[in-house]
């Protein structure tokens, strides 16, 4: 669990964001917030602004208004890495792995880059890289391999990898910094449907036994409700609908941006 | 003034020419050509063969030479290596033009004949004549380049824009998977595309070999121009790199009348005015964050060219058998050898020391640096220079040396970190070339080519106990790397190499990582260098040479940039071969183990992953093989 849990303060908030990339306004004075040991869901079409609110929460992208906050502190000018030590990580649309590492050297960095990042340093003049693993970072390895069910593929290099296990990895990897607050990027494409059941219990877990907190983009309109306790719907750079699932999936104007202005308007008069 | 600039006009038409054919291949096909000058030099030596050494009437064998063997040498070219290149990664495409570029030059030797201070005819009838307009001076020798230029801009421009031939160039350069999808074929629009571009590059070699001279040389160094104006135009844009190709004739021509003709200065300050050019527009470039990868074709290509990418497939811990019997091996040749061997081998440890720097940058980092012989020749220099004018120890000056070089490469890598892995190579070879102008030539270092002596620890004065000092400095240098490979750093420099992303949102800095990888290759490439002088007992500035340190890159990647015993069986078999080859076979042979090493490296198209890790992996299959044949065997044998 985060040393900063128990604070009231959300795990991480956005304050009036916006992004423009030249004319066009990707992200316009969006606000959300995460509180700790929730799952937070964020919604929205195609081209809505989910993955520009994403980079902007995890420091790769700087916004050009607005600012972000992690347990309270205001970390819009923090780099990426920068968060990730403050406990923040984030998994991609598009898997940014290691090609030239392995499964479990994947989670191995993320350990060490958690509990023993001296390591980087002093393995090169105490040779290091002769020595056997501690105990407690293999069991803490095997552990996420094996939830994530991917003990099987452990010593394989990630190059080939099917989509959803290389999802799977992404999100090993994120635990295995042991984070606070957790962002991921639809987690559940390329899994079939056991797999992302498999995957919703997992994450479930996390939630309970850890005290994570969880933001997560995701097509799956019905995962995301099911899993989360707020949900924030995105259209065109603008939070339309914040709410439980329920009040969301009831709000005409998230209707709209799904399914067409027609047919939001003739189901609120219905 | 008005001579210079006229003849400034005529050397920039030649560097324009060459930028052209430079970015029409580079945009089209993904391929930046280190070949360049060497495809030059093959088709202005052919012209000299024809029309010099059989006397062929000069209209005929121009168009034979430059219309004919050009564009033919391109489409043989693109055949054999060129077309393998498109969804190879950036290393490999910039390692196998190098390796054509080591191969080919010796290969035309061989067949047509080493020539010596050739004067080369232009495309001017002999004599040449003279014209004196508005008070100056023009031959017909640069009449006929500005016409030369003239005609490839209008008929290029023409071609490009106005023609179906044009239309397809253009779709080639957006997508090439598109364009096939069209119905139209990439491989024939390639092939023109090679042929026009070869031609171009025999045209420029054969207007320039009056001026530079028929040798590779002359044409690296009109190679080396016409990248800094490629480098101005961002690698495509090609009216920039024409005006500024006309610029950078001017400026060198006009410079050189505030230049006393005879001083040291000009003779630094002349060659190095396209590296300043280059390094100005790299710099401008970079601090408008505008030299990353430019993204070539659409995203059908990108989508196949991750699939080919060279992106490891197969896990790379091999183990401790085969490293130490080659280490053994290798131990073993001072012992049994006579001592002129003896010697070459300690020269050729003493090499592998500075490859297993390109091991550690470009192997494990990824970082395409081209100059890691310049920071050998900079610790060769100064351990030199501390032993022979200060009285150091030998090794301690070495050590202290390398120690002092890490500043520049650690400096070298913070420029370099935000910059495209094309933009890296090329400034890191400009920085090299801009060192071997300004610094290897001074006086104090170059002592009219016999450099600095450097004497051997007393202790280690013969070749014997050099080579097995060199040895152990190599086992210990070697076992660092595996350890570095091994470890947490080993994995962070991996995990930056292949994702700076998903480095960052780990908590992994970029900038600590590389300047660990810089710094830690700067070091060991500079006590290579050290070792290198104190086997041939002086630091030779020309040893250091950044050319030669592209054909020490063609032969390392080709015997496989990782494996540790890929840098010792690259550096010997770089210091030996060629004195097998000129002891045991004709004279005439003596170049055959620079062919062998370019062609190597023209391999990697085929094979990316180099000759160790390409026999490695057929032993592994044929070991499963046998296993799998060995296994039904016995299975039967439990059923009977």
């Amino acid at each position: 669990m985060s040393a900063t849990s128990g604070t009231t303060s959300p795990r991480i908030e956005a304050r009036g964001v916006t992004v423009r990339f030249g004319g066009l306004v990707a992200l316009d004075q969006v606000d959300l917030s995460v509180p700790p040991a929730s799952v937070v869901g964020l919604v929205g079409p195609n081209g809505a602004g989910k993955s520009t609110l994403f980079a902007v929460l995890s420091g790769l992208l700087a916004p050009s208004k607005g600012t972000v906050l992690m347990d309270g502190q205001d970390v819009t000018g923090a780099s990426a890495q920068a968060r990730a030590r403050r406990g923040l990580a984030r998994t991609f649309q598009h898997p940014e792995l290691f090609p030239g590492l392995t499964v479990r050297e994947h989670v191995v960095l993320a350990y060490r880059l958690r509990h023993t990042r001296h390591r980087i340093w002093t393995d090169l003049v105490t040779a290091g890289g002769f020595r056997r693993a501690p105990v407690d970072e293999d069991r803490r390895t095997d552990a996420l391999l094996a939830a994530l069910r991917l003990t099987a593929h452990a010593h394989r290099p990630v190059s080939g990898l099917p989509l959803g296990t290389s999802r799977l990895l992404e999100i090993a990897r994120a635990l295995a910094v042991d984070p606070g607050v957790l962002l991921l990027d639809e987690p559940s494409s390329g899994l079939d449907a056991r797999e992302t059941d498999e995957l919703a219990t997992t994450l479930t877990g996390v939630v309970a036994d850890h005290g994570v907190s969880l933001l997560l983009v995701e097509h799956d309109v019905e995962l995301v409700l099911g899993m989360s306790d707020v949900v924030h719907v995105l259209d065109f750079g603008v939070k339309i609908s914040e709410g439980s699932p329920a009040e969301v999936r009831a709000d005409p104007a998230v209707r709209a941006a799904y399914l067409g202005a027609d047919h939001g308007e003739e189901r609120t008069s219905a | 003034m008005l001579s210079y600039v006229v003849a400034g006009l005529a050397l920039g038409a030649i560097y324009a020419i060459a930028a052209a054919s430079l970015v029409v291949t580079h945009v089209s096909s993904g391929v930046f050509n280190f070949a360049f000058g060497a495809m030059a030099f093959a088709v202005a030596r052919f012209y000299y063969f024809l029309y010099v050494e059989h006397g062929w009437p000069l209209p005929l064998a121009a168009v034979v030479a430059i219309g004919l063997f050009g564009p033919g040498l391109g489409v043989l070219l693109y055949a054999v290596l060129f077309r393998h290149l498109r969804l190879r990664s950036p290393l490999v495409r910039i390692v196998a033009t190098i390796g054509l570029s080591v191969a080919l030059p010796p290969l035309v030797n061989l067949v047509l004949g080493q020539l010596v201070n050739v004067t080369a005819p232009g495309l001017a009838p002999q004599p040449v004549a003279v014209f004196r307009p508005f008070g100056t001076v023009v031959d017909m020798n640069q009449l006929i380049i500005y016409a030369a230029l003239s005609v490839v801009l209008v008929v290029g421009t023409g071609l490009l824009r106005y023609t179906d031939t044009g239309l397809k160039v253009r779709a080639l350069v957006d997508s090439e998977a598109l364009t096939a999808m069209s119905g139209v074929s990439p491989t024939r629009v390639s092939l023109g595309v090679w042929a026009f571009s070869a031609l171009l590059a025999g045209l420029a070699g054969v207007l320039v070999a009056p001026t530079a001279g028929l040798s590779v040389d002359g044409m690296t160094f009109l190679m080396a121009a016409a990248f800094a104006a490629v480098v101005a135009a961002r690698l495509r844009n090609l009216p920039t790199a024409v005006a500024v190709a006309l610029a950078m004739g001017v400026v060198t021509s006009v410079i050189q009348r505030y230049l006393d003709a005879d001083s040291a200065l000009s003779a630094q300050i002349v060659p190095s005015v396209p590296f300043l050019f280059m390094l100005v527009f790299l710099i401008a470039h970079a601090l408008r964050g505008r030299a990353g990868d430019a993204p070539a074709g659409g995203a059908l290509d990108r989508a196949i060219r991750a699939e080919a990418a060279g992106a490891p497939t197969a896990t790379n811990r091999s183990g401790f058998v085969a490293p130490l019997v080659t280490l053994g091996v290798v131990a073993c040749l001072p012992l049994v050898l006579d001592d002129f061997w003896t010697g070459l081998t300690g020269t050729g440890i003493a090499l592998a020391t500075a490859l297993l720097s390109c091991t550690l940058v470009t192997g494990e980092g990824g970082m395409i640096w081209l100059c890691q012989i310049t920071f050998a020749g900079f610790g060769a220099l100064l351990a030199a220079d501390l032993t022979a004018n200060s009285g150091w120890p030998p090794l301690a000056a070495v050590l202290v040396s390398a120690l002092c070089v890490v500043p520049v490469g650690v400096a070298l890598g913070l420029l370099t970190i935000r910059l495209g892995n094309l933009y890296v190579a090329l400034v890191t070879l400009t920085f090299g070339l801009l060192a071997q102008n300004l610094v290897f030539l001074r006086d104090r270092f170059y002592n009219s080519g016999q450099g600095i002596y450097m004497p051997r620890p007393e202790w280690a004065l013969d070749n014997r106990t050099f080579a097995l000092l060199a040895l152990a400095v190599f086992a210990v240098l070697g076992l660092f790397v595996v350890n570095l490979r091994r470890s947490t750093a080993g994995l962070a420099v991996t995990a930056v190499r292949w994702s700076e992303a998903g480095s960052r949102t780990l908590g992994l800095g970029i900038v600590p990582v590389k300047v660990l990888v810089s710094a830690v290759a700067t070091f060991v490439a500079a006590v290579g260098g050290g070792f290198l002088a104190l086997a041939y007992q002086s630091a030779l500035p020309d040893s250091f040479n950044p050319f030669t340190g592209l054909v020490w890159l063609a032969v390392l990647v080709t015997v496989g940039a990782r494996p540790v015993v890929g840098a010792l069986v690259a550096g010997v078999a770089f210091a030996v071969l060629p004195s097998v080859f000129q002891t045991y076979l004709p004279t005439r042979w003596a170049e055959v183990p620079v062919i062998l090493f370019g062609f190597g490296a023209v391999m990697l198209a085929r094979n990316p992953e180099g000759i160790i890790a390409m026999h490695a992996r057929q032993l592994r299959d044929l070991s499963r093989w046998r296993q799998s044949r060995r296994e039904p065997a016995i299975a039967q044998g439990d059923l009977a």
